[in-house]
């Protein structure tokens, strides 16, 4: 599991912009991977299994930071992002208001879309780890990026 | 199309992330993170594969004792290996491995002191009435055999040798559990997980013989272990007490060598 450490919480940082959420998410995912671990059939769908614990608990993370995004968005200041914390995340209006509509997304939607723009899995892995189809995956992934297009005209 | 690839690359850029930041969380989440997982750990289980005088096996330790045994060639590694992976973090020791096959080759050549011994974690035992069977069968001695009806009796079950059929059926750890010496009633030799052909490879390098039809031999002679006198079939003390208290050596000799003497009023001897 060790080997996936690196990937795994830069999929964090992409999908939380905050730092102090991307640490304690990557400590929950770990923490749950452990316990859940002996329960997984094959080693081969470790990788899209991790992302999917992960990115579940983005998507449920996130749902508090919806109504906050939408205060922001309102009011930009530049100054006190809420999303970043630390001095390293390159954060401007253009990516709240990113952030703000991927959470508008519908739940699998916003996670093969994440998995695959911020995780850079493959439409089998993302298949893997929604427990879907590949063409359900690639299509979530075209109908999520669709929507984005909408929610940000 | 041209509309999307817009999105996408705003997607693209939002992914930037600095390594040096990535790196700098990681070490930060460490320490948290491995005393979390110090609180809820599972204990270590060792394992690897060895090969004996009996064939290949997949053998498995906890810090308590020998979890499993498993004969390689007879399937059933994979569902142990899940059955361990329950309540073990599995890591491959090849030198606690090892350490097993020692036992075991110094057993089939006539040293039992080591696997008589060992101590037995019995964590993939779920039944209380399977441990009571292994841990009664453990006293069994070794060159001796006991039928399934004797154990069952001795572990206060007398009609239970269906249960302790399948207790041996189903036992993790063959060899040290020594449910090789668990005959039929009849005196035919039964079954075995590993295959009747080891069941008596086994029997047979610990001084017990079995006749041409693979039988209990007609030289056979029962010892009391509690009294830990042994007589011939025939002899009435046989004939008067539960004859279910008895173990089977196959000949008087064998029962001489475990420590057993002989009966005064059948005199097995001679």
């Amino acid at each position: 599991m060790r080997r996936y450490e690196g990937e795994i919480m830069r999929f964090l940082v992409r999908s939380t912009r905050d730092h102090n959420d991307a640490l304690d998410l990557f400590q929950e995912t770990w923490l749950r991977a452990y316990r859940a671990y002996p329960r997984l059939d094959s080693a081969a769908g470790l990788r899209p299994w991790l992302y999917r614990i992960a990115a579940n608990l983005c998507l449920n993370r996130t749902r508090a930071h919806v109504r906050r995004s939408r205060v922001i968005a309102e009011h930009p200041a530049p100054d006190e992002n809420q999303f970043s914390t630390a001095a390293h995340t390159n954060s401007h209006d253009g990516v709240i208001h990113l952030r703000a509509a991927i959470e508008r997304l519908p739940r699998k939607q916003r996670a093969a879309l994440i998995m695959r723009k911020f995780g850079g899995l493959g439409y089998d892995e993302i298949a893997a780890a929604l427990e879907c189809s590949c063409e359900s995956a690639r299509a979530s992934v075209y109908q999520a990026l669709k929507k984005l297009k909408v929610i940000l005209a | 199309m041209d509309d999307l690839n817009e999105i996408e690359e705003r997607l693209d850029n939002a992914a930037e992330v600095d390594p040096a930041a990535v790196a700098h969380l990681l070490a930060r989440v460490h320490p948290r993170l491995q005393r979390a997982l110090e609180r809820i750990a599972r204990p270590a289980a060792r394992i690897g594969l060895i090969q004996s005088s009996v064939g290949p096996l997949f053998v498995a330790e906890s810090d308590r004792g020998l979890l499993g045994v498993r004969f390689a060639d007879c399937g059933g590694d994979t569902a142990i290996l899940h059955a361990i992976r329950q309540k073990f973090d599995l890591r491959d020791d090849p030198a606690a491995a090892d350490r097993i096959r020692d036992e075991i080759e110094r057993a089939l050549a006539g040293d039992h002191d080591a696997v008589a011994n060992r101590p037995i974690d019995y964590s993939l035992v779920t039944s209380p009435f399977q441990r009571r069977a292994f841990a009664r069968l453990r006293q069994v001695p070794p060159g001796s055999v006991v039928t399934y009806q004797a154990l069952a009796a001795a572990i206060g079950a007398p009609s239970g040798q269906r249960a302790v059929g399948h207790a041996m059926a189903t036992n993790p750890i063959p060899i040290f559990v020594p449910c090789h010496r668990v005959i039929k009633s009849d005196g035919s030799i039964g079954n075995y997980g590993g295959g009747v052909e080891r069941k008596l490879k086994l029997l047979r390098a610990e001084g017990f013989r079995v006749d041409k039809g693979n039988r209990v031999p007609s030289e056979a002679v029962y010892g009391h272990w509690q009294s830990h006198i042994f007589c011939r079939p025939d002899c009435s003390a046989v004939r008067r007490s539960d004859r279910r208290k008895w173990i089977i050596f196959s000949d008087a000799d064998r029962a001489r060598v475990s420590g057993m003497r002989p009966c005064k009023l059948c005199c097995p001897i001679g």
